[in-house]
């Protein structure tokens, strides 16, 4: 059963076709990883399907439902939730605010009654707390909980991103680049995340450039270059197909 | 259980509340006055820094603070209506003015919310000034004081406990917004647009609402304004005036959303009085006063002060940590 599906999706600055005729499916339940060179546009992939960019020309389905012209809040409220290459937080919130953050969408009490301060919301704030806990925890941030995410080192702050896009309860969950710049233990941990995330029902479409980390977790890999996709398989078909090869000549040893 | 810094904080907070509600009495008509105007301007501030709040810098908070004195005149004079009658039509016509133009400018993003903001303010000061509707560039009066029953007020004392009043209003709710989700939400915009679009918040929506409460609240500081002098001149409206709302809140330390709008109110009506300078020089001297502080207080005074008071006196909301901060990511859309 196919979850999200892009027909012939393409996007292109000026004469620079970032994403051309792209066509992918992505199964319910799986870990599908989208790989491919610098610059391949994987990026812009999830931008489309996030709704950040317009596409071009083409149609994402997600769920049964064209989501291509929705803006990023509807699309974040079908259940696609993202974390971003970039480190992009809410700098000065504690770890556990910025997670309370991503719960904008669950379990309201109402405007009125948030304002009032009255029991029904208290008691939301303090289920969507312990809620909040958990998701710290299990990502292994519970002794940084009330830092700044802005003073927290690299890897903590990695793994805020992918607490924050939990605490959206999505569906599907895009990572790009989830292990960039983290430390092997630290990397260990997040492939072993991914894995239960996955195994708690949540999709999940994964941009990577680790290859070991790619090969070890993938369902099904899509291999993308300028634009194009160039193979989809298996990792064992993905490891040996000539093209796959010949698109990585040039990348650094890891990649290869 | 009690420890001794509570106690300590509460025997504060109790000073504090009862220096507030004695000064009348302790000072003279004079100084009086200042206080109500330092509770005017700070009330602006505390809208200007309600906005900032989801990332919009608003360069048009005296001309809706105008809308709001003007409502209020029109209706007591033309309609011969009661001055707290006006007072919930004049908030609700800012915003419902301001819906109309915002929801031009606020889809655009920050910069074209900024410019809108710099044109709105120029553009409604003149139509006070050149509808003849409005009483020309001459302004327009009101003859009547506000009165509930026998208590009539028209005195500097009766007015700084209205001012009281309508500051305490204006306290209670932004305190009340801001800790509520909602302020978790909006406080998400200001620090990253993409990142809270990303986890389902409506941005332009929240920022609509965001902004027209801070209508609102404008506004009914114009009723206030009414109320204690008696008449509105276009002059009093213009962009120099918004200017100076963003230096409030600047000085005070853009941190404090609450307290800090207040504090640099109180510094910038007092100070000029006491320096005895002349009006001339008075742009001069807010330009150099604001550069020092970007320069030396960032985090503005209150800033300073809770680096060398004990931390509980003061507690500072983190999320905006101080003028260009440099945590945050340019805004996208
Ligand atoms: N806003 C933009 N304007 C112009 N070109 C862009 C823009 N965003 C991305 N690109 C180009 O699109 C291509 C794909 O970029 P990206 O999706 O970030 O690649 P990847 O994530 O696979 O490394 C690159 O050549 C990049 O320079
Ligand atoms: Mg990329």
């Amino acid at each position: 059963m196919s979850l999200l599906t892009l027909e012939n999706v393409g996007k292109s600055y000026g004469r620079l076709e970032a994403v051309s005729g792209l066509e992918f499916s992505v199964d319910k339940g799986t870990v599908h990883s989208l790989i491919g060179p610098n610059g391949a546009g994987k990026t812009t992939v999830f931008n489309l399907i996030t709704g950040t960019i317009r596409a071009s020309c083409g149609r994402i389905v997600f769920d049964g439902e064209d989501i291509t012209r929705l803006e990023p809040h509807k699309i974040a409220q079908r259940g696609i939730a993202r974390s971003f290459q970039q480190t992009f937080l809410f700098m000065d919130y504690s770890v556990l605010d910025n997670v309370l953050t991503g719960f904008h969408m669950r379990d309201r009490a109402g405007v009125i009654r948030e304002f009032l301060h009255t029991r029904a919301a208290r008691e939301a704030d303090e289920r969507a707390r312990e809620q909040a806990l958990e998701i710290v925890d299990f990502m292994g941030l519970s002794e940084q909980k009330d830092e700044l995410a802005g003073n927290l080192p690299h890897g903590h702050q990695r793994a805020l991103g992918v607490s924050i896009a939990l605490a959206c309860d999505p569906t599907l969950l895009l990572m790009d680049e989830p292990v960039t710049g983290m430390n092997p233990t630290e990397s260990n941990e997040m492939v072993e995340r991914i894995r239960r995330i996955r195994d708690r029902g949540v999709t999940v479409l994964l941009v990577e450039h680790s290859m070991r980390v790619v090969m070890d977790i993938s369902d099904m890999i899509t291999v993308i270059s300028y634009g194009k996709k160039i193979a989809q398989g298996l990792p064992d078909e993905i490891k040996h197909d000539p093209q796959v090869i010949e698109a990585y000549i040039g990348e650094d040893t890891d990649a290869a | 259980m009690k420890t001794g810094t509570d106690i300590t904080k509460k025997l504060v907070f109790a000073v504090a509340v009862a220096v507030v509600l004695a000064l009348p009495w302790m000072t003279g008509p004079y100084t009086t006055q200042l206080f109500i105007l330092t509770m005017t301007y700070g009330m602006l501030g505390l809208s200007f820094a309600f906005t900032i709040r989801v990332g919009l810098p608003r360069f048009d908070s005296a001309a809706w603070w105008g809308v709001g004195a003007y409502t209020t005149a029109i209706l007591m004079t033309k309609a011969d209506m009661s001055f707290w009658l006006t007072l919930p039509i004049a908030g609700i016509v800012s915003m419902a003015v301001g819906f109309l133009i915002y929801r031009i400018a606020i889809p655009r993003g920050m910069m074209v919310f900024l410019m809108f903001g710099m044109v709105i303010a120029l553009a409604i000061q003149q139509l006070f000034g050149s509808v003849e509707f409005f009483g020309g560039w001459g302004g327009t009066e009101v003859i009547e004081a506000p009165a509930i029953g026998g208590l009539v007020f028209d005195g500097k004392r009766e007015l700084y406990y209205l001012g009281l009043g309508f500051l305490g209003f204006n306290l209670i709710c932004y305190y009340a917004l801001m800790r509520s989700r909602i302020g978790r939400s909006w406080n998400a915009i200001g620090q990253s647009v993409k990142l809270a679009s990303s986890v389902g918040i409506n941005v332009v929506r929240y920022r609509m609402a965001n902004v027209l409460i801070s209508n609102f609240f404008l506004a009914l500081t114009g009723s206030f304004y009414m109320a204690f002098s008696l008449v509105a001149v276009p002059a009093t409206f213009g962009l120099d005036k918004s200017l100076n709302v963003i230096m409030y809140v600047i000085i005070g330390g853009i941190a404090y959303s609450l307290l800090g709008p207040l504090v640099g109110a109180l510094i910038l009506a007092f100070v000029p009085e006491y320096m005895r300078v002349a009006a001339e020089y008075e742009s001069i001297i807010t330009a150099v006063v604001i550069i020092l502080v970007v320069i030396f207080l960032p985090e503005g005074v209150l800033g300073w002060v809770s680096g060398r008071a004990r931390p509980w006196l003061l507690r500072r909301r983190p999320w905006v940590r101080s003028v260009g901060s440099k945590n945050k990511e340019p805004e996208s859309g």
